[in-house]
């Protein structure tokens, strides 16, 4: 019986290329999924800033609303004091 | 630890490669062409460890409800669907030239057919399903009912004639061939075994991974 070497190379070759692609595709789903953990990890640190950046903000905003509770109270730069909001009609 | 079975396993398959094409001797009937018996018998066996693991972690799965079981049923079966795959197409690819057909409808080739499609279909069953307790709770059943199919393959050429060889190395009796072609078919078949070892160890902590990157 002649050896038939093309089909032994063949059935080898098949193997390494079916086996080899199979592993190359563990290793770049692996990559993926690490570099999808690095970026939510990013992603959560600004987000993190974020939210502190924001609490400091709204901190200032309720001073300053504090302030203008103050200055309400105040007589206005013109000298005239300030009405009293509820008494203040509608306008009819 | 994976790294290590790695290294192991890729050892293993280049000694088996050099006793393949070193030692083992021309086959005096088949030629050279019989050398593929070497990757092709070590692939099918390599794939029935896999669906015997994938059908107990399956029974793990069913009783203890780990996703642990689960995951090791899934990555068992991915490889065992790629190693059953190429050993349909390396027999194939020798029984043309013994043979005188690529394929025909005889009890071992039909069995192994049936068994590779039973174990794709488990693979899609798992891709279809969205809630993935109720994925696993399906899959669980289907690789236990799949296996069931490795006895009728492994038996099929001694129940029914067929024009597939009887096996090589599990059949009563044990081996009988010479020393010179048993320790090349042990190498890779050892070979053969740790590279499922090693794709089911790194396909498992792949799924581990998806699962917690899952919020």
């Amino acid at each position: 019986m002649p050896d038939n070497w093309s089909f032994v190379a063949a059935a080898y070759a098949l193997t390494a290329a079916v086996l080899f692609a199979y592993w190359r595709r563990l290793a770049k789903k692996e990559r993926e999924v690490t570099m999808r953990e690095r970026s939510n990890a990013n992603r959560s640190r600004p987000t993190a800033d974020r939210s502190r950046l924001t609490a400091e903000r709204s901190g200032s905003t309720a001073e300053r609303s504090g302030l203008s509770a103050e200055r309400s109270q105040e007589p206005s730069r013109t000298g005239h004091p300030r009405p009293d909001p509820d008494s203040r009609h509608s306008l009819q | 630890m994976v790294k290590t079975l790695g290294w192991l396993t890729a050892l293993a398959l280049v000694v088996g490669l050099l006793m393949a094409f070193v030692v083992a001797p021309r086959e005096v009937t088949q030629g050279n062409v019989q050398r593929i018996m070497y990757v092709h018998v070590p692939l099918i066996l390599a794939s029935y460890v896999a669906f015997v693991v994938l059908a107990i972690a399956s029974i793990l799965y069913l009783v203890r409800r780990d996703p642990a079981a689960d995951r090791l049923a899934h990555a068992s079966g991915e490889v065992g669907v790629v190693f059953v795959g190429l050993g349909i197409a390396t027999g194939s690819i020798w029984g043309k030239p013994t043979w005188g057909t690529w394929w025909t409808w005889d009890a071992r080739l039909t069995s192994v057919a049936i068994l590779f499609v039973m174990y794709l279909g488990y693979l899609l069953l798992r891709g279809t399903i969205d809630d993935p307790e109720r994925a696993a709770r399906y899959c669980a059943v289907l690789g236990i009912v799949a296996a069931l199919d490795i006895p009728l393959v492994h038996f099929s050429v001694y129940w029914w004639r067929t024009l597939h060889q009887p096996p090589s190395l599990m059949k009563p009796g044990g081996f009988t061939g010479s020393a010179s072609i048993l320790w090349p078919l042990l190498v890779n078949l050892l070979g053969f075994v740790l590279l499922y070892a090693y794709f089911v160890a790194r396909r498992v902590r792949l799924l581990r991974a998806e699962a917690e990157a899952v919020p």
